[in-house]
């Protein structure tokens, strides 16, 4: 850390970074991995968009406005639509009312189904990283492992028993899959 | 004689000196910042002999028996009456206020930035959206205005109200002085060095930061360590399910979300706390600082808002995000008895000029010009000049962008330029015109410190107040940066806009809708002062458009 990084009168900035030197070196390996760890888990903010999939909702959760259906007939029809359309446009405010707490129990229901979604986005993500986090460990093992000799290979048990030796770790279940 | 008509009009019919000095607030809560300021305001008031009362929209029940209705308040007030009206988040209360008599002054706390929230709760992105909206609302029916730190000023300043001042935060010294609740207290003195963080978890507070800093911590320094969280967190909202998710992916081990605590919990936290650790994003004061530097925790807290000043050079503030590098800090205050023991006694000195008597001399001092009907004299305010927002001119003078803002408003009379400071200081100053060769540059405070490697200039809500409050031409430069996003929306409806962007860096969408023909394109090598000319004919010729 650089003292321009620092705001600290006393003790001084300066003095915090020589201090701050005194301290034993971490493994570089270990910071490595921890910023790894650190970026993997870094998550870009998301934008204010919804997910794609309450979009459809999202856009009819406001039902206190909409336009009149059309009609197919040919004289009657489009007199019918105007004669909605302008009992809409007088009437808005008291539609407005009455539907009032049905908008509020859309949008809420639509922040709770949002909600949900987020929960078992957060839940994949989570256990993507986690079993990547076993896997990798996994193989640090197996490196870490020395070479098996046939003179190291356990006794062999009476025919017709399982041996119970362990795979080898390297080609485990898992990644044989 | 010219300021008893502009008293008595929309700013409430003047009188001397009033008896009754009430208080105004969207929500009287138990144990929150806000609510603690009006309790001692309030009975500071009484204390000097005024009948003072707490008005609001909403109060937890616990509050019930201190609070009135709001909408009494007009019906209750009078000309004799004074109103200060606290503000932080969206009221509502603006209509209130507009039909009480009285004289009235806003006590400003600050309001959270929309962006925080925006993606993970829009209601309350909205609401912060909507409480920036109610602050420049209300300078038309406020005479005096005071925000409780310099950083919180400046906005106000921005946002075109005269005179604002810093009024003192007042902290109850003696509500900390809770004996420790001993079971907790014996439960995390084990050995383990506990890093403590208090507050809110909401995406303000960057509760993912703290997390990230104490796994370096734990995992590099100190594998006998715990975090204390005291703040609520549920799984019901977006932000705290991420947060406790990132605990399961970061993996830590003794990571402790107490959730909401009393005061003997609170106390033992403290008592058992190695160190104070703050990465939030934003605070318009921060007690939380100031109730660990009271009980001797050293406090590492990340530069960002009114933190720096809140600190006040006690403590550390770190102008870095690096997990690892204030992990670091954490370890050093630890082990380092020596360097421990001066940040505690220069936390404890920063403390002093914060006592019970002196906070209320001086907010007496500071009040008592409203308290005695003396309005601050008011010029009249012209229309604004060219406004060239440039947030990158402090940061590269010398690139294109900063070039050509520069030529633009050197062929505008009247313009001025608005950038972004490149430094955060201890204690941020309201923006004042500097002149720059001849042109006027106006410096406003970022959000946070800018970051080592990045270009990007970081957000200020200040900036972005003024912007809105503009009256005159406006031109973003570049209109691809975020107070372009942030404001080209919100500008006074009669306000020529205009945006140049770089070709690397093309504005989003809503910004070209909104400057449609008045948006023009730097293009590598182009030449600055032909295009600033251009630029300046457009704007020159839209503010007459205006003017007539």
């Amino acid at each position: 850390m650089r003292a321009e990084d620092l705001i600290s009168t006393r003790p001084t900035a300066e003095e915090i970074t020589e201090s701050l030197r005194q301290l034993p070196t971490p493994r570089p390996d270990a910071v490595d991995a921890l910023r790894q760890r650190f970026a993997a888990t870094h998550e870009k903010p998301s934008a204010a968009s919804w997910p794609p999939f309450l979009e459809g909702a999202r856009i009819k959760r406001d039902a206190r406005y909409a336009d009149a259906p059309s009609s197919h007939r040919p004289v009657v029809g489009p007199a019918l639509v105007m004669a909605k359309r302008a009992f809409r446009l007088a009437f808005q405010p008291f539609i407005n009312e009455a539907l009032r707490r049905q908008v509020e129990f859309n949008e809420a229901i639509l922040d709770a189904l949002a909600l949900i979604h987020e929960h078992q986005r957060v839940h994949a993500r989570t256990q993507t990283l986690w079993r990547q986090e076993v896997e990798k460990r996994l193989e640090q093992l197996d490196a870490q492992m020395p070479p098996k000799t046939p003179e190291a290979e356990p006794p062999t048990k009476p025919s017709g028993e399982d041996t119970g030796a362990e795979p080898a770790r390297g080609k485990s279940r898992r990644r044989g899959r | 004689m010219a300021n008893v008509s502009l008293w008595n009009s929309k700013r409430g019919t003047a009188s001397p000196s009033v008896g009754r000095v009430h208080q105004l607030v969207a929500r009287l809560a138990w144990g929150d910042a806000v609510g603690n300021q009006v309790r001692y305001l309030r009975d500071l008031l009484r204390g000097w002999g005024f009948a003072s009362e707490i008005y609001a929209d909403q109060w937890d029940e616990s509050c019930r028996d201190q609070v009135r209705p709001a909408h009494d308040y007009p019906r209750e007030a009078d000309a004799d009456s004074a109103l200060l009206i606290h503000h932080s988040f969206e009221s509502r209360l603006v209509p209130i206020v507009a039909r009480s008599k009285g004289r009235k002054a806003l006590l400003y706390h600050n309001v959270t930035p929309a962006r925080f929230f925006e993606g993970s709760d829009r209601h309350v992105a909205r609401g912060c959206t909507v409480a920036r909206e109610e602050l420049r609302a209300l300078r038309d029916h406020v005479t005096h205005a005071w925000a409780y730190s310099h950083f919180s000023a400046e906005e106000l300043t921005a946002a075109g109200y005269r005179d604002a001042s810093v009024l003192p935060f007042a902290v109850d010294w003696n509500a900390f002085n809770v004996p420790a609740d001993p079971a907790l207290r014996a439960q995390m003195e084990d050995g383990c060095a506990n890093i403590l963080f208090v507050g809110r978890t909401v995406p303000s507070k960057r509760l993912e930061d703290v997390l990230r800093v104490f796994t370096a911590y734990q995992r590099l320094y100190q594998p006998r360590s715990r975090l204390l969280v005291a703040g609520t967190l549920s799984n019901s909202a977006p932000y705290d399910a991420s947060v406790l998710a990132l605990r399961e992916q970061l993996g830590p081990e003794r990571v402790v979300f107490l959730g909401r605590v009393d005061s003997a919990q609170l106390s033992a936290c403290f008592a058992s706390a190695t160190a104070y650790l703050s990465m939030s994003r934003h605070e318009g004061f921060g007690v939380p600082l100031l109730e660990a530097m009271y009980r001797g925790v050293p406090v590492v807290a990340y530069g960002a808002a009114a933190v720096p000043e809140t600190m006040g050079g006690a403590g550390v503030t770190t102008l870095t995000d690096d997990p690892v590098e204030v992990a670091g800090l954490l370890a050093v205050l630890e082990r380092d008895a020596a360097l421990r023991a001066r940040v505690v006694d220069a936390q404890r000195e920063r403390l002093a000029p914060l006592d019970q008597e002196t906070v209320a001399r001086r907010v007496r001092e500071a009040l008592t010009p409203f308290l005695e009907g003396r309005a601050p004299a008011r010029e009249k305010r012209g229309p604004d000049g060219p406004t060239v927002v440039c947030p990158g001119f402090e940061t590269a003078p010398d690139a294109p962008m900063s070039r050509l803002a520069r030529a633009v408003v050197d062929r505008l009379p009247g313009a001025r330029l608005w950038t972004v400071r490149r430094q955060v200081m201890p204690l941020q100053l309201a923006p004042k015109e500097a002149r720059s060769d001849g042109a006027a540059v106006w410096h406003f405070t970022p959000d946070e410190p800018a970051s080592r490697e990045g270009q990007d200039v970081p957000p200020s809500s200040s900036l972005e107040t003024a912007v809105c409050c503009a009256t005159g031409p406006v031109l973003f430069a570049g209109a691809d940066e975020e107070v372009a996003r942030r404001t080209v929306t919100r500008l006074h409806s009669r306000t020529v806009a205009g945006g140049v962007w770089e070709t690397r860096r093309a504005p989003d969408e809503g910004v070209r809708l909104a400057l449609g023909a008045r948006l023009w394109e730097l293009s590598p090598g182009a030449d600055v002062d032909a295009l600033a000319t251009d630029v300046a004919q457009a704007l020159e010729a839209g503010g007459r458009t205006h003017a007539r």
